[in-house]
């Protein structure tokens, strides 16, 4: 069984000894719902409450999303801006978030205190919730979730339900490149299972297909996007202050309606704005309500800033941006 | 809009939409229209100062309004009148080529070309070809919302 309260106590221990200093104005962590084996984001203001910072595989969301909201943050009139670092918890996918923002002077590196988890895996929280369906209903109050070398067994009042590791664990995990957190100030457990390098199996299928079915692919999935911008909400990356799709004057770029023509045009550009910025953390996917493979043009144009230009996101904070520099050396072989 | 276009097939004539740098494609256009160079009319030229200044949004908006191909154009890589606004617009739209194909869209329908202020008949050439490309390929219903069923 994996045991993660070694790496809960020392996460714990940091963000007590960060409070009590007064060194961080507060740390955003994770805690366990209530009767549920899934985390959810929690923000701690005092030493007190440490306890309730857990870790696990159902520690799901990317949290720098709240690192970009207090940076927005404006102090009230007269007063004095409080500019203490916050302490945040990461896994790797999320650090490299903050590399980003870094680089594109979102959050000033002395204003974040990282604690980075070498991470594991993270769970599917779809693919949890059919597991759960196999359990009655009446005693699905009090689930966990252990895990396992092979598989994740989730625990129920009266039995468990055994469930092999590659049916649960999200797609990002499974082509992840970095499990150890690119930047922290004090980095925890000590996972050491190999990588793969990543070489976009999952894009193959499309790459296959004639332009005429990617089409039809792509027409239908996105005719099921209701525009409710969860994708652009969740994404850490998506910071600007007036969206290029709420500006209304003087011109508006798409029109507020919701049919294939505004969609389309919405999928495209918002992957364009975010090539050679997007780390892949999974978020856009992950709550999707429609199901919609938004990962797919991510990493679509992940692999192609990567062939074309050499530009990978989210490793080094010294390195590029993409179009914000050029070389002279650029392929141009499509050009009359 | 999304309603379906009903095209007239005999008399349908492809529009073409053409982002030209002011200081070499532009003036090139201009060189092959003082020549009398004959070249085909479907062009429809917006000039802006730099091939830079074109950002791929511009070139989706145009699909979606109804364009059946797009064209930008600018100076050679390394004349650029700005010094380097070429090598930025060739990063741009050279992605943005590659998602157009991955979404479906054909490639050939968006193509990038450098024609400089002395090359009147090169311009002429390359209208010539590109349209006769996008003819082949017919009116572009994918992005206008015109397939939508």
């Amino acid at each position: 069984m994996i045991d993660y309260s070694d790496i809960e106590k020392k996460i714990r221990e940091q963000a007590r000894q960060w409070l009590k200093n007064g060194e961080v104005k507060y740390v955003i962590g994770y805690e366990k719902e209530k009767h549920s084996p899934l985390s959810r984001p929690v923000f701690i203001y005092n030493a007190d409450d440490v306890d309730k910072l857990v870790y696990g595989p159902t520690c799901v969301d990317n949290l720098t999303r709240y690192l970009v909201d207090e940076m927005k943050k404006k102090p009230k009139k007269g007063e004095e801006p409080d500019n203490r670092p916050v302490g945040i918890v990461v896994k790797s996918c999320d650090s490299k978030t903050i590399v980003e923002l870094i680089k594109e002077s979102i959050v000033p590196r002395e204003r974040v205190k990282i604690i980075g988890v070498i991470s594991s895996n993270t769970v599917n929280p779809t693919k949890l919730e059919e597991a759960m369906q196999q359990i009655p209903i009446d005693k699905r109050n009090d689930m966990t979730l252990k895990e396992d070398k092979n598989e994740f067994i989730l625990k129920y009042n009266g039995g468990e339900v055994k469930i092999p590791r590659d049916d649960l664990i999200a797609d990002k995990c499974k082509v992840c490149v970095v499990h150890n957190p690119v930047i922290s100030d004090l980095k925890v457990g000590d996972f050491t299972e190999p990588l793969k390098p990543d070489d976009f199996e999952d894009l193959k299928e499309l790459e296959e297909m004639t332009p005429e079915e990617r089409w039809a692919f792509w027409k239908q999935q996105i005719s099921r996007c209701i525009r409710c911008y969860a994708c652009r909400e969740s994404c850490p990356l998506c910071y600007c202050e007036e969206c290029v799709f709420e500006r209304a004057k003087p011109y508006h770029w798409i029109e507020k309606s919701v049919n294939q023509r505004e969609n389309m045009f919405y999928h495209m550009v918002r992957g364009m704005h975010l090539a050679g910025r997007c780390v892949d953390c999974g978020e856009c996917e992950r709550t999707c309500p429609m199901g919609i493979p938004i990962r797919k043009i991510n990493r679509f144009l992940l692999k192609r800033s990567k062939e074309r230009f050499g530009i990978f996101p989210g490793i080094n904070v010294e390195d590029k941006s993409m179009f914000g520099t050029y070389d002279v050396g650029d392929p141009e072989e499509e050009i009359w | 809009m999304t309603d379906k276009k009903t095209i007239n097939n005999d008399t349908w004539e492809p529009k073409i939409i053409g982002f030209l740098c002011n200081w070499c494609s532009y003036s090139g256009a201009d060189l092959a229209g003082t020549s009398r160079l004959q070249y085909p009319t479907n062009l429809r030229i917006i000039r802006v100062m730099c091939s830079s200044r074109v950002n791929p949004q511009f070139v989706l908006k145009a699909f979606q309004e109804g364009a059946d191909g797009v064209l930008v154009s600018g100076c050679h890589p390394g004349d650029c009148h700005y010094i380097e606004g070429n090598y930025y617009a060739r990063r741009k739209l050279t992605l943005l080529s590659d998602l157009l194909e991955h979404m479906g869209v054909d490639k050939k329908r968006f193509q990038m070309s450098w024609v400089s202020a002395a090359e009147g008949p090169k311009f002429a050439e390359v209208i010539e070809k590109f349209t006769t490309q996008v003819r082949k390929l017919g009116p572009q219903q994918k992005l206008s919302g015109g397939d939508n069923e």
